[in-house]
């Protein structure tokens, strides 16, 4: 019954997606016409939504300066689960043509979970809308299971952004009792990364979010 | 969520507060922020937020090969990236003394000006959209695709063309591009006056635009503003015209000009260069099957390829406004230093920070966008 269930729902979510495009880079000049009349998302039941709790889709457009990875990881920790992450260009998957940068994260996939790369520099609006029909099916098929995969390792996760953003990095929310409320706490949940980070925490005043 | 962090804010007795204009907001060209003290309604201060974008450029084209920059420079200016390469290009052949064929030229101007029609059609959504206007939105950016057609033709990339070098251009024309060029300018032509119905003379917009974000012209000269903003507030100043590159001298257009400075007359100033880029291109495209020779210069092998030591700074007019490149080399294979003045730094840092003082909250992203400041050109 439950697998029942969960089929039809992987149904239902594939058919009815809420994109949240963080217009981190390049990227973010070819989602209007992928958004507009010739290439028309909509069709495919995919549209923009602007706050981050109710979107399914985190679109990772372009390179990530490590000031805006900031951005990125408090936004994809609000979002609600499921949650997918997309990342288009080049420059998410191993830094692009900014391989040498000081200023730019060169990996997505250090930071956060990455469901689906669509690469290229830039890829056209065509290559995202596969790129979109690609993730439907594995959301219907089951497989794109990513943020189950940021609860499991979340000490991988939090390690590689203290290694960026210094010990004192922290987020408001609280993934490891999300963890334990999905039932995710995996091997990698907790360790020694999630031990500094209970060490450092504090909480957080109303208006301290400065980043 | 952890509980402890929503305490209960015990908001001081006043209606000031200050709230946070971006990273990641639709009124915002881009990754680009403003932080903004609000009393009421009204904007008492505001303070621009960037490096959201910041990829050290400058530095990075000190590393490469001076052919490798090439490929480097167009992302600088995402909306409009040709004049970026042909701008470099340019020069990079004035420290080398490189001559570049005429037909080359001609080819130039015609990127150019494809490239301003397509910025200023995207601008003119962006306008709209701000305004609560979302129609102007989708025929902009629908029309815009037409352009890039175009470039996806003629250079093989529909955004970034990378289709110069120091000395020319890369490839010929294909066959019968010319006729499509002409096409596609009289389809966008044709649509100017419904874009006239719905958009520049609508009532709506009219309210919305008048009076919001005035630059006095002593003022404009004073914070370096350039491009359609400068010429907004009545100044004619326009590169291609005072200081003539490529081959604008032989090229027959106006100046456009408006007199009120504001977000409206910024908007009527692009609608006019508009028509003025259409005529350039279709006196291009008149004269180019005339025009033969080869379409560039040959030049030393290009991945050892030490350009004499020298500097030089060559300007272009962006659809943003005055473009600069300052190169220095030391006789090496890499660019000594390379810097870039772009227009959008001033734009979108003082300027901005100056025209959303006292104004409402509901204008700070159509000033923006009246600006036309690009947020990865401001951090580059």
């Amino acid at each position: 019954m439950s697998r029942v269930f969960d089929e039809l729902t992987n149904f239902a979510r594939a058919r009815s997606l809420f994109i949240l495009h963080y217009c981190t880079g390049c990227g973010a000049i070819e989602l209007p016409p992928v958004m507009t009349s010739r290439f028309d998302m909509e069709r495919l039941g995919v549209s923009p939504m602007v706050t981050p709790r109710q979107a399914d889709i985190l679109l990772v457009t372009g390179y990530v300066s490590i000031k805006t990875l900031k951005r990125v990881m408090l936004t994809y920790e609000q979002m609600g689960s499921p949650k997918y992450v997309i990342g288009i260009c080049s420059c998410t998957v191993n830094g692009g043509m900014y391989w040498q940068s000081y200023a730019t994260a060169k990996r997505l996939d250090e930071y956060m979970p990455v469901d689906l790369y669509i690469a290229g520099c830039m890829p056209r609006p065509e290559a995202v809308i596969s790129g979109l029909r690609e993730l439907m099916k594995k959301i219907e098929q089951g497989e794109a299971n990513s943020w189950k995969e940021y609860y499991r390792n979340y000490d991988y996760y939090l390690g590689n952004q203290q290694h960026l953003f210094g010990d004192q990095w922290q987020t408001p929310v609280d993934v490891i009792g999300e963890a334990e409320h999905y039932g995710l706490v995996g091997d990698g949940t907790r360790g020694e990364h999630t031990a500094l980070l209970e060490q450092v925490q504090h909480p957080l005043k109303p208006l301290e979010m400065r980043l | 969520m952890r509980a402890e962090n929503y305490q209960q804010i015990n908001h001081p007795p006043s209606h000031a507060f200050e709230l946070n204009f971006g990273p990641n907001h639709p009124g915002i060209e881009g990754n680009y922020a403003l932080q903004v003290q609000v009393e009421g309604d009204t904007v008492v201060q505001a303070r621009a937020d960037g490096g959201y974008l910041h990829r050290g450029f400058e530095k990075l084209m000190e590393q490469r090969l001076w052919i490798q920059n090439i490929a480097l420079v167009p992302r600088i200016c995402v909306p409009d990236p040709s004049p970026m390469e042909v701008c470099y290009s340019m020069a990079v052949e004035q420290i080398a003394g490189i001559e570049v064929p005429e037909r080359a030229q001609w080819i130039r101007v015609m990127q150019l000006e494809l490239s301003r029609i397509a910025a200023h059609l995207f601008t003119f959504g962006g306008h709209a959209a701000t305004t609560g206007m979302y129609s102007p939105m989708f025929w902009g950016v629908a029309d815009r695709d037409l352009i890039l057609d175009l470039f996806e033709e003629f250079t093989g990339g529909r955004i970034y063309s990378i289709y110069n070098l120091p000395g020319g251009v890369r490839r010929e024309l294909p066959e019968g591009f010319l006729q499509r060029v002409t096409d596609t300018l009289d389809y966008i032509e044709s649509r100017l006056p419904d874009y006239d119905d719905l958009f520049f003379k609508n009532r709506v917009f009219i309210k919305r635009a008048k009076g919001v974000g005035v630059t006095e012209q002593a003022m404009a000269l004073e914070y370096g503003v350039t491009g359609p903003n400068l010429r907004a507030a009545g100044l004619p100043f326009d590169v291609r015209r005072d200081d003539p590159y490529l081959v604008y001298e032989q090229l027959e257009f106006e100046v456009p000009t408006e007199e009120a400075g504001d977000a409206w007359a910024r908007t009527l100033v692009r609608r006019s260069e508009l028509i003025e880029s259409i005529r350039i291109v279709r006196q291009v495209v008149a004269a180019l099957p005339d025009i033969g020779g080869p379409l560039r210069t040959p030049i030393p092998n290009p991945l050892a390829w030490r350009v004499p030591a020298g500097e030089s700074y060559a300007r272009v007019e962006s659809s943003k406004g005055e473009l600069a490149y300052y190169v220095v080399s030391d006789g090496s294979e890499k660019p000594w230093r390379v810097h870039v003045r772009g227009p959008s730094s001033m734009h979108a840092v003082q300027v901005l920070e100056e025209l959303v003082k006292g104004g409402r909250i509901e204008d700070v992203a159509q000033t923006m966008f009246s600006l036309d400041a690009c947020p990865p050109e401001v951090d580059r």
